[in-house]
């Protein structure tokens, strides 16, 4: 049985094709990178997948229900949570509470109250480093640690699915390493399926993900293992081959 | 009978429709620009209809020459209440620039009560009239129409032709978009801002022809919700839409409160202003995004 | 120091608040009038802070609840007059048609309009109190634009002695109960799950969505929690202490503007803001009347924008700001 499964899902936005019929299928625990150049689509699929935006044409499926038209709130409890390529804090709240917030409307909502999700909150957030930075407002944290922060408020939803858009983006190869590390033993112990979106950081995605899929220009060019993907000839044409250009344009 | 009362009550809902519409081309300016809702309209209307007051009843001038002086006045207050406000609050919650906007009505209001007491005033420009068989009109309300189509057009060309224009046209295009070009969004805000309130007080000008005893610091709230009814009928954002808005809504409040006034027992003027409200409800309800579309 | 009722700690302040006036009133001379403004204001602040303060949105037209409410007692003192005999049970089911008519409109509001973003929110209450007091008077509903006078009912039910003490002492001690109890429900909100989501909508409504909070119900859930205290405050505050009510008075947004002006000065969203904005707002305005007349507005007005653009948390909130995590800040939120 697959956790999510897509069939050929197309959005546009106005004349502009942002998705291209892109059908792909993840396993319950697995890891999946998705690359792609600037403005292939990423951001849109994972808002296809959540529910931001239903698809034009195509069908979204999680554990074989269509949830096509579903609205966002609906899916969270379902198991889906997300972190956004810019960080969107609750800004007055303490990251404490924010994190609480994901536990209490997340996979588990009909069953845990506030105190039990302030509870998961101070575990997730012990977990991820952020111990010091519990009773600081959101908005006061660096954009780093707002990353952290996300990634924790959606682990606190217990996701069986976790759609992380360039969630390490602005990170360190060090701190990078260490979030791998992190990512698949949470994801191990927790069995969640996770799909990350990583764009320039291509040390990530051989470390962490089992396949990967590129996008150009909205469609599936690649959908592979991550040795193969990566040296498909594609891929180096549309991704590797633009972002050396474009490094060479810089120096 | 009552369809000789209905026509005479287009013609009177056409020309009232086209300075209704004009008098909402600055709110939807202002949200079609910076994304801002000036609450606050129908106060900056009565700025418009006192300066007329003042014109025709101190200095005995002819009220047309308030258009200027009162669209000058717009600006001045628009510059003032952008950079001591508005600016500072672009990246704010909405709910900021909501209740400054409002609160901004207050002041005014409250500004104009302390110079010129609160009761109702009112003066007549009597310039003849014109009988159309099924209704007669007073020259000066037709003089208010075609002073708004006349600006309403003077707008257009302004838009097409000028740089000015066509910068705060791309802004409202894309204003991420107009920025990276080289647009200077910040002051496109300002400028916009200011002949937004320019136009409304300008309005307010045309609006008196027909109000002859309605001027009063508290007169604007009506117009605020109008204003409202008539920028969700053309979308909000657009100027023109709401030019043509005004028109459907001149139409609609002259000949609805010719029916009710055949309905026994009911108040038909209070009912058209509840018609209006009801209005508002349901475009917001079926269509947010308007219901005549105009570039 | 974390003991079970630590988390009820902030109702301290505002208790002793309500308590301190109630005394002052009762023992100073010629006070009580104030004080009742004060009563007033304080609970319409707090009971329109469990909306605007709490979700972020604002209505132009809450007014309207208050003005129903008013009718909703009116209704039920001029219809039940010929059953004296329920004597104060009458003034309870003014109440109960005062919540079940706010409560209505607000559902009926709310269910057009909460489904729409801030700015067209705000739009679409923009007439809701003139439009409802239009229609009252256009479809000549409850006496139309000549309104509803029931001193005489009120004699006849409660007995002269008894109504002129509600109407001089009872309604403002039933107006301190409805504000101190909104503020019980404002806390008892905050401290669960609709608190929660409510802070989250606020803050990122798109955000909120995705992370499964479904944010009309929590919207309406307010709005309409917000309105049914506001129906209240109508009945007691205007019902009750001046039996009669004319449309053009209990629909005039100048009302809703105290209101924006009490929860913004006091502090948007925090539990303590509207009690201490009303302080401010009623004890100014009563000086300002005196040496002054005639340019309170005008002064509110401008100190409104200078709050919005200078401290938007409002006075409370940046107390609340600088005590965190303080011993004082454990009783104010
Ligand atoms: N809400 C929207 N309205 C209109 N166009 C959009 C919208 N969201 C995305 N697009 C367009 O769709 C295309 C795909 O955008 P998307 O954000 O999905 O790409 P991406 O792969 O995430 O890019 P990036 O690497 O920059 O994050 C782009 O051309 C973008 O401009
Ligand atoms: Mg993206």
């Amino acid at each position: 049985m697959s956790l999510l499964r897509l069939e050929n899902v197309t959005k546009r936005f106005g004349g502009l094709v942002a998705v291209d019929r892109v059908s792909l299928e993840i396993k319950k625990g697995e890891f999946l990178g998705i690359v792609g150049p600037n403005g292939s689509g990423k951001t849109t699929l994972f808002n296809v997948i959540n529910g931001v935006f239903y698809p034009d044409e195509g069908r979204v499926f999680f554990e074989e229900t269509d949830i096509t038209r579903m609205p966002p709130y609906k899916r969270a409890p379902l198991g889906i949570a997300r972190t956004f390529q810019i960080p969107r804090p609750f800004a007055s709240a303490t990251v404490r509470e924010n994190v609480a917030v994901g536990a209490m409307f997340g996979f588990q909502a009909k069953t845990i109250n506030v105190e039990q999700s302030l509870e998961i909150a101070d575990k997730v957030i012990e977990r991820i480093g952020l111990s010091s930075h519990g009773n600081k407002s959101a908005g006061v944290l660096t954009p780093v640690e707002k990353k952290l922060m996300e990634i924790a408020r959606a682990l606190a939803m217990k996701p069986k699915l976790l759609l992380m858009d360039e969630a390490m983006a602005g990170m360190h190869p060090g701190e990078i390493d260490n979030m791998v590390k992190f990512l698949r033993e949470v994801a191990q112990e927790e069995e969640i399926a996770i799909v990350a979106m990583v764009e320039h950081i291509m040390r990530a995605v051989v470390n962490m993900a089992e396949k990967v899929i590129v996008l150009d220009y909205g469609e599936k060019i690649v959908d592979a293992p991550t040795r193969e993907a990566l040296s498909d000839p594609r891929v180096v044409d549309v991704y590797l081959g633009k972002g050396a250009k474009e490094e060479n344009a810089e120096g | 009978m009552l369809l000789e009362q209905l026509s005479g009550n287009l013609i009177q809902g056409v020309v009232l429709g086209a300075v209704y519409g004009m008098a909402t081309m600055g709110l939807s300016l202002i949200f079609g620009v910076l994304k801002v809702v000036n609450v606050g309209h129908g106060a900056f209307v009565m700025v418009g209809a006192f300066v007329t007051l003042f014109f025709f009843s101190s200095l005995g001038l002819n009220p047309f020459i308030a258009i200027p002086a009162a669209f000058l006045v717009g600006i001045l207050l628009g510059l003032a209440f952008y950079y001591a406000a508005i600016k500072k609050l672009l990246n704010a919650p909405e709910l900021a620039t909501l209740l400054a906007t409002f609160s901004a009505g207050v002041l005014l209001e409250e500004t104009v009560k302390m110079i010129f007491g609160s009761e109702y005033r009112g003066f007549n420009w009597d310039v003849g009239k014109v009988d159309l068989i099924v209704t007669a009109l007073p020259m000066s309300k037709i003089f208010a129409a075609l002073g708004s189509v006349a600006i309403a057009l003077l707008l257009y060309v302004w838009f097409k032709r000028t740089r000015a224009g066509s910068a705060m046209r791309s802004v409202v295009e894309d204003s991420h978009g107009a920025r990276v070009c080289g647009v200077n969004v910040d002051g496109v805000y300002a400028m916009s801002f200011a002949l937004g309130i320019g136009l409304t007080v300008a309005s307010g000008v045309l609006l008196t022809m027909f109000i002859p005893v309605g001027i009063n610091p508290y007169m604007g709230g009506g117009y605020t919700l109008k204003a409202f009814v008539i920028a969700v009928l053309g979308g909000l954002s657009s100027p023109y839409g709401a030019f043509f808005g005004g028109l459907v809504f001149g139409l609609i409040e002259n000949t609805s409160y010719t029916l009710f006034a055949f309905i026994p027992g009911v108040e038909p003027f209070s009912l058209t202003r509840f018609l209006s409200f009801l209005i508002l409800l349901i475009i917001l309800l079926i269509r947010p995004t308007g219901i005549i579309k105009a570039k | 120091m974390k003991n079970r009722l630590s988390p009820y700690y902030p109702l301290l302040p505002v208790f002793v608040a309500y308590f301190a006036l109630f005394l002052v009133g009762r023992n100073v001379e010629g006070t009580w009038q104030l004080v009742a403004t004060l009563l007033f204001y304080c609970a319409l602040g707090q009971a329109f802070n469990i909306f605007l303060g709490m979700t972020g949105y604002v209505d132009f037209g809450y007014v309207a609840f208050l003005g129903v409410g008013t009718y909703g007692m009116a209704i039920a003192i001029t219809g039940l007059a010929n059953f004296p005999q329920l004597g104060l049970g009458i003034v309870a089911i003014g109440f109960v048609l005062a919540i079940i008519m706010a409560t209505l409109l607000s559902t009926a509001v709310g269910a057009v309009a909460l489904r729409l973003r801030g700015a067209y929110f705000a739009i679409a209450t923009i007439g809701v109190n003139e439009g409802f007091r239009f229609l009252i008077e256009g479809a000549n509903l409850w006496n139309g634009s000549s309104g509803m006078i029931f001193t005489a009912q009120l004699n006849e039910i409660l007995g002269r002695d008894l109504a002129s003490r509600v109407m001089t002492l009872w309604a403002d001690i039933l107006v301190l109960f409805i504000g101190a109890l909104a503020a019980v429900v404002t806390l008892l909100y905050m401290k669960s799950k609709i608190g929660y989501a409510l802070t989250a909508l606020r803050e990122d409504e798109d955000a909120a969505k995705v992370m499964g909070i479904n944010v009309t119900k929590y919207k309406i859930t307010a709005f309409i929690t917000s309105a049914s205290f506001a129906g209240t405050v109508g009945a007691a505050a205007w019902a009750l202490k001046t039996p009669y009510v004319f449309p053009p008075e209990v629909f005039e947004i100048h009302y809703t503007i105290e209101a924006i002006i009490i929860v913004m000065l006091g502090g948007a969203g925090t539990l303590l803001g509207p009690l201490v904005g009303a302080l401010i707002y009623g004890v100014s305005k009563y000086y300002l009347s005196i040496f002054l007349p005639g340019v309170q507005l005008f002064i509110f007005a401008l100190v409104i924008i200078f709050v919005i653009v200078t401290f938007p948390e409002g006075v409370v909130g940046v107390i609340k700001r600088k005590t965190r995590n303080t011993a004082i800040g454990q009783y104010i939120i």
